[in-house]
Parts: structure tokens; sequence; C-alpha cells
């Protein structure tokens, strides 16, 4: 018997692939936000509801992956932005190699923000780089207040933590000032806002939040 | 559940070390993976017992070790092994913390049969 030593990561060519697609991104002058949630957190709905507010001001290019289906696509797409639905075809996540297809078929000329909707899933997205400028997660308050604690590496990895659904607090058991101590815990940095897509409270904050976050992008 | 598509990563990496290494039969596949990695390792271990057999490990035995969470602080430099993902520094208070150890999802070694395969699959 002998005994090769290897020490490679498994995720290095998603890595390579990711850091292609951000030097691809920078190069046409685009920020790119990855939305990571469990499914029903309220990914498309956001999109739908902050998009009219952020083509204010950005131009705006949607990524949707999904399993099947293009209905998120058609959602999106129905606010009039460029939009490019990945139908994973059974993974749970989106890798770099998908959003790199994806870019090719985006006209990358015509926009400078890419808002990249990640496949539901609390625990995979986590892993695969995409070339994202920054990570973005979404929790309902429907889903409970445990779900930082659950689920770590999401939100470790998120740079904004949005708690959606804040109209539903009435009517179910969460503890808005346990979810934030709780995220925090796991990534001291994290920004959070709260906000309801039914409502429309909090969308100016999410709107702002970006506009900083892509000047900020751009300055560097 | 992504450790189909990690499998597939995992023994592309075996094929090509066992290759560049001898063309010796994979006996045992050591892989490394961390505590917060977000893979299960059961779903990896079955992942293997499916995808191995077309591939130079068929046979062969995965062995996954799993490395538990470790942090060190920036500032004090103290280091600790929390079992919680909770990112405080337990001397300073610090919210400084790098993640150290916890995180791999890596192939660490393999053992071959010192001989190249005889049936003549790995040309």
């Amino acid at each position: 018997m002998h005994e090769i030593r290897i020490g490679e990561d498994l995720r290095d060519r998603n890595r390579e692939i990711a850091a292609e697609n951000r030097e691809h991104l920078r190069a046409h002058g685009i920020v790119a936000l990855n939305l990571m949630s469990a499914p029903g957190a309220g990914k498309t709905s956001l999109l739908v509801r902050a998009i009219p507010l952020l083509s204010k001001r950005h131009a705006v290019g949607v990524i949707e992956g999904d399993i099947q289906t293009t209905t998120d696509a058609e959602r999106v797409g129905a606010i009039g932005v460029p939009v490019y639905q990945i139908q994973t075809g059974g993974v749970c996540h989106l890798d770099a190699a998908m959003v790199h297809s994806a870019l090719h078929r985006l006209d990358l000329e015509s926009i400078d923000l890419l808002l990249i909707e990640n496949v539901g899933n609390l625990v995979c997205p986590a892993e695969f780089d995409l070339g994202e400028d920054a990570r973005v997660m979404l929790l309902s308050v429907s889903e409970g207040d445990d779900k930082p604690k659950k689920y770590p590496l999401m939100f470790h990895e998120a740079q904004l933590l949005v708690l959606n659904k804040i109209d539903l607090l009435p009517h179910v058991t969460f503890d808005l000032e346990k979810a934030r101590r709780e995220s925090r815990e796991i990534q001291p940095r994290l920004d959070i806002i709260e906000l309801s897509c039914a409502t429309g409270e909090g969308l100016d904050r999410f709107a702002d939040w970006i506009d900083r976050f892509v000047e900020r992008a751009r300055s560097r | 559940m992504h450790e189909t598509a990690l499998m597939t990563n995992l023994l592309a990496i075996v094929e090509r070390a066992a290759r560049d290494g001898g063309g010796g039969r994979v006996r045992l596949v050591h892989a490394r993976i961390g505590e917060f990695a977000g893979v299960n390792v059961e779903a990896l271990r079955f992942a293997f017992e499916v995808l191995s057999p077309g591939t130079a490990a068929r046979g062969g035995r995965l062995e996954c070790e799993v490395v538990p969470l470790r942090v060190r602080c920036r500032g004090c430099g103290a280091e600790a092994s929390p079992g919680d993902f909770v990112l405080a520094c337990g001397r300073c208070g610090s919210t400084e913390i790098d993640i150290v150890g916890g995180r791999e999802m890596e192939v660490d070694y393999i053992l071959t049969d010192d001989e190249a395969a005889g049936d003549g699959a790995e040309r």
C-alpha cells in the first residue's frame, strides 16, 4: 500500500469559476448580490417589491434559480427588467458554473446591479460562491426565531439579514430580539433590516442599504 | 442535498491523484469534513457507494474525519473549539474572530496498491 497526500478542497473548482464570474462582473461594472433563504421566505416577493424602487437608481438584472419551473422569472420579468431563469434540475443550490452560463445569456452592458435569487434551501447555498459581492439572507418570521442557531452557516455567510413578513408578528411566536442577537453571535458584522413585502413597510430601508452597498462596492 | 455533486468532485480528484501516483487500485479515501461544512457525512458515504464503482476507487473505502469548529481571536490570539457557532472570544470578548477549522471539505490522502491495477481499466 502506498499513501498519496492530496489536501484538495472539493469546492476548489467552484471557487475558480466564481473568481472568473467576479472578474467578468467587475469588468462590466456590475455589483452582484446573492439572495438566499428557505423556500417561501419571500425572495421573489422582495425582488418584485424592491426592484421598482431600485430601478430609480440602478439598472437591475435578475438571475432566478429554481429546481423546476419558470414562474419566478415570469413574476420578475413582468416588472420589465432583464431576467434569466436557471432550472437546476434537482440540484439544491446554484453553483458558479450555472451562474457563468447565465451571465452569457444576459445583456451585461445594460445592467449594473445583478440580483441572483438562489434556490430555496437553508443549507447548501452557503457553501457555493457564485462570484457575488455579498450575500443577503432572508428569514421570514413565520419560519421561527430558532433558525439562525439551526442553520448557522447561512447566517454567517450573509452581510445583510432581511427579516421578512413582519406584518405577521402579531400572529406568530417570533422573538425579534432573540433572532437579532443570535444572528449576530454567528456573524457579528451582520446588518439587519425588518420589512414586510405584503405592506411595503421597511422596503425603503432595504433599497437604501443596497444603494449604500453599491456605492461602497464601486469605490473599491 | 449536494453530496452527489461533491462526491463527483471528490472522485475526480481521487482518480487524478491515483493515476499520477502510479495507477494502483485505491483502497482508502480519507476525507476531512468540517462540522459546519454543510455536508451530511452519511449522504456522502451513500454517494460514494453509488458513484465509486465506475472509478479508480471501486471497491475502496471512504473514511470521513469530522473536524470540529475551531476559532481564533484576532485581538488576543486565543483559540477555542466553541461547540456552538458563537463567534465571540471567550477570553477577551472580541467579536473579531476567524474560523480556522470546521469548514473543511477536502480529500486529505488516499491509500493505493503498490502495483497498477491489472485489469486494464485505468488505461
